[in-house]
């Protein structure tokens, strides 16, 4: 400091015809900013006598899904799902960090409505060794597309009618643990092997707590050109179920599915324009078949602006519990961020009972330090 | 003779298990951007393969995170990005998607381009997201002042060192070759845009910040009302009337912005849109670090001169 002072006073004193004294006031003055500066930014670190810190607390992150459905036919139903009302459809809150140097968790908690909590998922995830990663906890199952997003990231508002019956509302969601490997071809190709709890009521459940259920999928990428992918995947669980009274039967669910998508961007004009078609079969094999399908149309024709239309079929082609029923849906959204959207969706349920029409009109905000979505 | 025709399927033997590892010695580098490719090839040349995931007239903010990525990521030795958020909406989905450990954060085969670089609009304070698509650590754009390919290049240059040093002395004379290169283009490029300094324009979104910054250009507003925010009628009837004021004659906007709002000022204040390569390969004249500043300067020079 003092060498700065002396050498600015010899500047000053041998340059005085140039450096007004202005000049020399203001070079002070700066002085005494820096200085300032320096003290102001002396840490203050308190966590060593503490041990509190929110250095590394996770990345939070809230999503709020709001909903008002218009249905015309059986709003005096209480255990309709889709009633005439408004409802808070979903909020989710997810944490997101590195754990240490070798695992990584991401935990869902879910509220439907204001009181019903539920763990949607709790992941424990690491890269065992090159191309090969393991996970563990609670999770969406890879059983298809579809069962791998979250409600915040559902296409439509609702799922297509095949997922609902089959998989149920909360899709096949389950505690387990698996292994994905990443195959070594030119193409993306992955492998995935999990074993889980097989609680879903809809399909497994069996009798024994050890009655777990066991899932494969295989799934591909290539590009068609530079603006356009086509996914094919196939996926396949197997496990006992506790459907029908246990008898000297192995009661065994087999669930298939299979899965093709095309998303196409244009260069240069990502922001702008897209076109995703994605088509799922779903079939569960067991003393009785459900099988059905939905094939998807989204189309972002502005900034902000996106159409889709859906259409998606179930059967159970027979027994005594032979149904049949479709759904078409077509939706507006209004997306002014990714972190916020409007959407409007219309569907008509043709099934045995009286055809319904739904409206459903939903807000989705996303709060926080959301870790980016999958493609 | 027998022991002789062992000898020989032995040495292939041995020959071709030894060669099969080593049949691509040099580095696999991926980077994110086009310009960060440009410079990593002029340093590494013949001892590296450079692939970039984007194009230069891709948007880098709206890149989705294809898997087809991943499988590149996957047998990369390097990851190099450009940092400051850019590329947060896809690539930390790839850099955990591709499994490969080496080019984790953290890891040897990681380098973030941004490391050195002196950023400006680095918000200080608090941050929300009303005030639009910000990066709290600083403007991302920074490829575009010359200036920066320096940095770049020396952060670029250690890591190849470190990860293979047995070839410095070759990266040695790389950079400085780069650096001669850069630096007589510098010289030029400031000789033919000095005349225009202080002269404003309008910009779609704050693209162009550092470019500015390094030759003297005054950027009063964007077309954006904030950055990621279309702009309203109200925000482009203030700009017209700035615009008008001011007697600004110029919009620029990186090609993969939609121009139809500068053209609607441009209809009512006589001003030129000129949409320009934001990276390496926006345009295909701009096929490297330097003609993506030869091809910007021209197209300012060019309007500069007939707007005066």
């Amino acid at each position: 400091m003092k060498v700065f002072t002396i050498l600015l006073l010899i500047f000053f004193c041998g340059s005085s015809n140039v450096w007004s004294s202005s000049k020399y006031e203001k070079l002070e003055e700066r002085i005494r900013v820096l200085e300032k500066r320096k003290t102001d930014s002396k840490p203050n670190i308190s966590s060593t006598a503490t041990g509190l810190s929110n250095r590394f607390n996770p990345a939070l992150s809230v999503n709020g899904l709001f909903l008002g459905t218009y249905n015309d036919e059986g709003n005096y139903d209480s255990s309709k799902e889709v009633r005439t009302g408004v409802k808070i459809q979903e909020l989710e809150i997810r944490m997101a960090a590195y754990v240490d140097t070798f695992l990584r968790a991401d935990i869902t908690l879910a509220f439907e409505g204001t009181s019903n909590f539920e763990v949607e998922e709790a992941i424990a995830e690491a890269l065992l060794s090159k191309n090969l990663s393991f996970r563990a906890g609670k999770f969406l199952t890879p059983f298809g597309k579809h069962n791998q997003l979250h409600t915040h990231a559902y296409p439509f508002i609702d799922l297509p009618v095949v997922s609902e019956e089959i998989l149920g509302e909360e899709g096949l969601n389950e505690i387990g643990v698996g292994a994905s490997y990443f195959l070594p071809t030119n193409w993306f190709s992955e492998i995935t092997f999990q074993v889980l709890e097989g609680a879903n009521t809809n399909q497994f459940n069996g009798p024994a707590g050890s009655d777990f259920a066991y899932l494969i999928r295989q799934n591909n990428l290539w590009d068609l050109n530079e603006e356009t992918t086509m996914e094919l995947g196939a996926s396949y669980v197997t496990g006992k179920n506790s459907l029908s009274p246990p008898s000297s039967f192995d009661n065994k669910t087999q669930l298939l599915g299979a899965d093709l998508t095309f998303k196409w961007k244009p260069t240069g004009r990502e922001a702008y324009k897209t076109w995703i078609w994605q088509t799922e079969f779903i079939g569960s094999f067991r003393e009785q078949t459900q099988e059905g399908w939905y094939t998807s149309l989204q189309h972002q024709f502005a900034k902000t602006w996106w159409v889709q239309g859906r259409y998606s079929g179930y059967t159970i082609p027979n027994g005594i519990n032979k149904e049949d029923k479709n759904q078409w849906s077509a939706l507006l959204a209004w997306v002014p961020s990714e972190f916020s959207a409007v959407r409007l969706q219309y569907n008509h349920l043709n099934q045995a009972t009286a055809d319904e029409n739904q409206v459903l009109l939903q807000l989705n905000f996303t709060l926080g330090s959301h870790p980016a979505h999958k493609y | 003779m027998k022991t002789y025709k062992l000898n020989i399927i032995f040495f292939v033997y041995f020959v071709s298990l030894t060669s099969v590892p080593f049949s691509w010695a040099g580095l696999n580098i991926i980077t994110t951007t086009q310009d960060l490719a440009s410079i990593a090839e002029e340093l590494g040349g013949s001892l590296v393969k450079v692939n970039s995931l984007i194009k230069g007239n891709q948007d880098p903010h709206y890149i989705q995170p294809k898997p087809s990525y991943m499988v590149k990521m996957n047998r990369a030795d390097l990851l190099i990005y450009q940092g400051l958020e850019l590329e947060i909406g896809w690539l930390p989905v790839l850099i955990e998607g591709s499994r490969n450990p080496e080019i984790r954060l953290g890891q040897r085969g990681h380098l973030d381009a941004s490391e050195n670089i002196s950023r400006l609009e680095v918000t200080v304070g608090d941050v929300n997201r009303s005030m639009g698509d910000i990066h709290p650590f600083g403007n991302p754009h920074y490829n575009l002042d010359p200036e920066n390919g320096f940095i770049i290049a020396k952060s670029i240059f250690d890591k190849l060192v470190e990860l293979d040093p047995e070839n410095k002395l070759k990266y040695e004379s790389n950079l400085s070759q780069f650096n001669q290169k850069l630096k007589a283009k510098i010289n030029q490029w400031e000789k033919q845009m000095e005349p225009f300094r202080g002269t404003k324009i309008i910009t779609y979104h704050k693209v162009w910040i550092y470019f500015a910054q390094k030759f003297g250009l005054v950027i009063p507003s964007t077309i954006e009302v904030k950055p990621g925010v279309p702009p309203t009628t109200k925000h482009l009837a203030y700009l017209t009337g700035l615009m008008k004021r001011e007697k600004i004659k110029m919009i620029i906007q990186s090609n993969y912005y939609e121009s139809k709002f500068a053209h609607m000022i441009a209809d009512k204040t006589g001003a030129t849109v000129q949409t320009l390569p934001a990276f390496v390969g926006g345009v295909p004249e701009a096929q490297d670090y330097f003609s993506l500043f030869d091809k910007i300067n021209e197209v300012f020079i060019h309007n500069l001169k007939s707007g005066s």
